[in-house]
């Protein structure tokens, strides 16, 4: 049942854009993902109005203050089980706002982000990488030995392990239920 | 005693499971159709050819967290989805799938009516799932689901009298019975073309999906609703495209009447019908692909100034040419 939950997870992760500051060009790269070129739909990925109605909340842009109780708002409105994915550099890390008088920084300072996207812009194939290393996450390949299944969320373009606890706990929260 | 083979019909085939996974079907046909417009490829991951997605969305969904929001109106928020997928899927139950509808029986004179009110009837269950979400979007979108069953209602039953007309009787059962050497479509072209522009309106697709434009109004009635919930307003959407185009088969198309061969009336029977039903649901999906949404107004203005005469026109011409022309031609 479990393992019925997890595939049918996996396999329609429903996105739910958020523009936390950006400078609008990632924003046309996630538009770009919907395009018949790259076509997200192949993995099930559907962009959906609400954040009632959304698994993975895609935010991009460095957090401003004013956006920053939004943003927390957007995520809680989100059902469990959700992920966060920090698209571009500005997310990821508040980019080249970073310490700038209205914003806060990156996005993870104000909600847990799952993966980390970076890129100024990130490139669509750069998303769908990270997003499907996401996946791989919640529900690892069963070829995978037992040690590989606990290595975090892989940086999708640098190669980089970057070490984040939600997605752990979530599996665990999983379990529980 | 029990009848095992009026419950196999019920639960089984043709009944709950068959069309549901019916339901499931038509939506990947559909997603795939209007990716192939649009030159994308659809769902390719879930299952061969992303067959499972729909099953996929459907299971995702009801494992999701139930979240209910302050102020709503509780038991309508629980239960008007349940209730109106629950009044399609019963619909459903009189449509001669497999050459006699699920409950094995030939219907009653009327029964044309009863499932054309049940349609009616689930729609206002949406309308209310909507209502009681206690969200502005939601508010907006049920008011507009009342405001365009206003204009369609209507046109939508006049036009379903054309077939009761030409077999006469409003018993669903004769009708298909008389379709069996000239489907309706034959006799009655301009009452079918018109016919699904109405039921356009009826299942809120394009030209007429303003009750849950996304520009305009998040989600439309089912803005707030998550999990198991949203998963049935889905399916009562999808299951009413079903439902709707098994009309339209059995009251133009002859329903499962076709060739039969070995004598396996029921297998062929339900092929044809799917068949059919998968025609029409590809030409439901072009127009919607084709075509812009409307506003408000404009369908307002359409259902009342066009299709509501043109409805009366053809019933009036079909009256006319079944007492005089079609005798003539001993149809």
């Amino acid at each position: 049942m479990t393992d019925t939950k997890t595939w049918a997870r996996v396999k329609s992760p429903w996105v739910l854009h958020f523009n936390s500051g950006a400078c609008n060009g990632c924003d046309i790269e996630i538009v770009a993902l919907l395009t018949p070129k790259y076509d997200v739909e192949r993995f099930g990925i559907k962009l959906e109005p609400s954040p009632r109605h959304a698994d993975v909340l895609l935010v991009t842009g460095a957090v401003t203050h004013q956006c920053a109780e939004r943003l927390k708002r957007i995520y809680d409105q989100m059902p469990q089980p959700k992920f966060v994915v920090a698209i571009g550099a500005c997310a990821c890390s508040g980019g080249v706002f970073e310490g700038t008088y209205n914003v806060v920084g990156s996005v993870d300072k104000v909600i847990p982000v799952d993966a980390y996207i970076p890129g100024c812009p990130a490139r669509p194939e750069a998303i769908i990488d990270g997003v499907v290393k996401l996946l791989n996450a919640i529900n690892p390949p069963k070829q995978k030995t037992k040690k590989q299944k606990e290595q975090p969320v892989v940086n999708a373009e640098l190669e980089e392990v970057k070490p984040t606890n939600s997605v752990e706990e979530k599996k665990q929260d999983d379990k529980q239920q | 005693m029990f009848d095992f083979e009026l419950i196999f019909r019920i639960l089984v085939f043709p009944g709950f499971t068959f069309i549901l996974f019916l339901t499931f079907f038509c939506d990947w046909v559909e997603r795939k159709f209007e990716a192939r417009i649009q030159n994308r490829v659809g769902p390719m991951v879930a299952g061969p050819a992303g067959i499972l997605q729909p099953i996929a969305d459907f299971i995702k969904l009801l494992a999701k967290e139930d979240i209910e929001p302050r102020n709503i109106k509780k038991i309508v928020f629980r239960f008007a989805p349940l209730a109106a997928f629950a009044v399609m899927v019963f619909a459903m139950f009189f449509i001669p799938i497999d050459g006699a509808s699920v409950l094995s029986t030939g219907g009653f004179n009327g029964d044309l009516i009863i499932i054309l009110t049940f349609a009616t009837i689930a729609n206002f269950l949406l309308f209310l799932s909507g209502w009681a979400s206690a969200n502005p979007y939601g508010l907006i979108g049920s008011a507009r689901v009342l405001t365009q069953f206003l204009g369609y209602d209507i046109p939508l039953f006049l036009l379903a009298l054309t077939p009761a007309f030409l077999a006469g009787s409003l018993n669903i059962a004769t009708i298909v019975g008389s379709q069996s050497v000239f489907p309706f479509i034959l006799l009655a072209p301009w009452a079918f073309i018109l016919f699904i522009l109405t039921l356009q309106a009826e299942l809120e697709r394009d030209p007429f999906d303003v009750p849950h434009s996304e520009s305009e109004l998040v989600g439309g009635l089912e803005t707030e609703y998550t999990g198991a919930k949203l998963a049935f307003l889905h399916l009562t959407r999808d299951v009413q495209l079903v439902f709707g185009s098994a009309l339209v088969v059995t009251l133009f198309l002859g329903g499962p009447n076709g060739p039969v061969f070995f004598g396996l009336d029921w297998l062929f029977g339900s092929l044809w019908f799917v068949l059919k039903l998968l025609a029409v649901v590809l030409i439901s999906e072009y127009i919607t692909c084709v075509f812009a949404r409307l506003r408000i107004d404009q369908v307002l203005t359409i259902n009342w100034r066009i299709l509501l005469p043109a409805a009366l026109l053809s019933l009036v011409l079909i009256i006319a040419l079944v007492t005089w022309v079609y005798p003539m031609f001993g149809v």
